[in-house]
């Protein structure tokens, strides 16, 4: 039995959980900001990152090519790396960059989320964030690729087979064949597991990207989005699925049913004629 | 126009199914016997006829003893079949027709080839015996390690797509 309290008693209880750490937190946060920009904006912090790695690098290097030759070019190995830095950071910042900016997006990620509940915050982090941005570089673009969500590739996949049926796409990264097949499968396999007759996958994180799926009848889209992926970017996204379906795809039966037993038979739309209409409802797409 | 077909690759555990898939894609053969887990997807574009070519999507399963267990939502709507067994351990092919029973019942109506694989250790000719007394038939005997008969058998199989649709 827990003692009494009154009336009193809870409201400070309250006004402790809610505002106590308040002034720490913005604290924390502020502190977090600074040294994220830090680690971005300075060519020289990412080198201080690289030169670890780099000599972790030569140490098993070293190891693993016979001892006699092994010295003598590890030693030339060492120098070269020595005096052209700049072109060893320059050659290692795809990799690297990657990596960074992986780490840089989920600490924006959970940061946001949190900032999300307290809203105050969110006009300082805005502020703070805009204002500690300057100059136009190469991490700049990344901050602004991180900021908001955008979409950067859309599959339309029939369900069973996972065969990829039209696309939309920023760029030629990946094989969008295969990649349906795997999302597919990934799909497929969890809903199977969890035996969950009505409820289907609805996202997969993976590397830098979430990948929003979205289930018809016989298709589903899958959406891949880079950047932060909040809720509000979310429901724009449902929007604009759902307006595409309704618009596109529910007018061509062959999106929609499974032809393969229908009476009469359907003609299925062109490829080409999908991919414009892709393009058109999430090429310009705000979210 | 280029299409796309979904194939399964299937049969028990260590059979060879990865391998002939490596083998058929990148042409390369390792001794390390790698288990998969789940389903491994890959693919390669055959050349029909010179203007002609058609996306394999290549759904390699993980192995099981028992081809019941296999997970229904990996089989749907496959295109193709691919039964792989392995010629130098019975245990992988004793309940062969059952076994293909079992799959052409959840996959019917699509092109299915039985492969007996290994080749290289033991020749086909010695085992007929045993085949011709368990009623087994084969499609196509290979050897993921030698190469011999793969591309056979994978560009049979996407002549039969194409002609099915
Ligand atoms: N000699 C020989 N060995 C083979 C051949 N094909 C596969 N192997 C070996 O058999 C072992 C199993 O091969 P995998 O391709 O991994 O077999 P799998 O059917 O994919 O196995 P699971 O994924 O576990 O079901 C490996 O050690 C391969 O090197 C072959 O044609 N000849
Ligand atoms: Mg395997």
């Amino acid at each position: 039995m827990y003692p009494k309290m009154d009336e009193k008693d809870r409201l400070e209880i309250l006004k402790d959980i809610l505002f106590a750490d308040e002034h720490e937190f913005e604290q924390r946060v502020s502190q977090r900001i600074e040294i994220l920009e830090q680690t971005i904006n300075e060519r020289k912090n990412l080198s201080e990152k690289v030169d670890p790695i780099i000599e972790h690098q030569i140490n098993e290097f070293k190891e693993s090519i016979p001892e006699t030759l092994g010295p003598a070019i590890t030693e030339t190995l060492k120098k070269e790396i020595r005096i052209n830095k700049d072109a060893v950071v320059d050659a290692l910042y795809p990799i690297l960059g990657k990596l960074v900016k992986k780490y840089v997006a989920q600490e924006m990620k959970l940061l946001s989320e949190k900032m999300n509940s307290q809203l105050s915050f969110l006009s300082f982090f805005k502020r703070k964030f805009k204002s500690g941005v300057t100059g136009q570089n190469e991490n700049e673009i990344m901050l602004g690729d991180l900021a908001t969500a955008s979409i950067q590739q859309v599959l339309l996949i029939e369900k069973d087979s996972g065969i990829l049926k039209a696309s939309y796409s920023k760029s030629d990264a990946m094989d969008e064949e295969m990649v349906s097949g795997m999302l597919t499968a990934i799909k497929s396999f969890v809903e199977d597991a969890f035996n969950q007759r009505n409820q289907e996958l609805e996202s997969i994180e993976y590397e830098l990207y979430e990948i929003h799926l979205q289930s018809f009848a016989t298709h589903y889209i899958a959406v891949v989005i880079s950047g932060n992926y909040m809720l509000s970017a979310k429901n724009k996204l449902q929007d604009i699925i759902f307006d595409f379906y309704h618009s596109f795809m529910a007018m061509n039966l062959d999106l929609v049913f499974e032809t393969k037993n229908a009476k009469k038979s359907i003609v299925p739309v062109p490829k080409s004629r999908i991919e414009r209409e892709l393009a058109k409802y999430f090429g310009n797409a705000k979210l | 126009m280029q299409s796309s077909k979904k194939i399964v690759v299937l049969g028990h555990f260590g059979v060879g199914k990865t391998s002939l898939i490596r083998r058929f894609v990148t042409d390369t053969f390792s001794d390390n016997y790698k288990v998969t887990i789940g389903v491994h997807i890959t693919k390669k574009v055959v050349e029909i006829s010179p203007d002609d070519t058609i996306s394999l999507i290549l759904w390699d399963l993980e192995g099981t003893d028992d081809i019941e267990s296999i997970r229904n939502a990996y089989l749907l709507g496959t295109h193709g079949v691919v039964f792989v067994f392995d010629i130098t351990r019975p245990s992988t092919f004793q309940h062969l027709n059952n076994d293909l029973k079992i799959v052409s019942s959840k996959i019917p109506n699509v092109p299915f080839l039985v492969v007996g694989n290994k080749t290289d250790l033991v020749a086909p000719s010695e085992l007929k015996s045993v085949f011709d007394e368990n009623n087994i038939s084969v499609d196509f005997f290979t050897s993921a390690k030698t190469g011999d008969a793969v591309n056979d058998l994978f560009s049979k199989l996407a002549n039969q797509l194409v002609s099915d649709a």
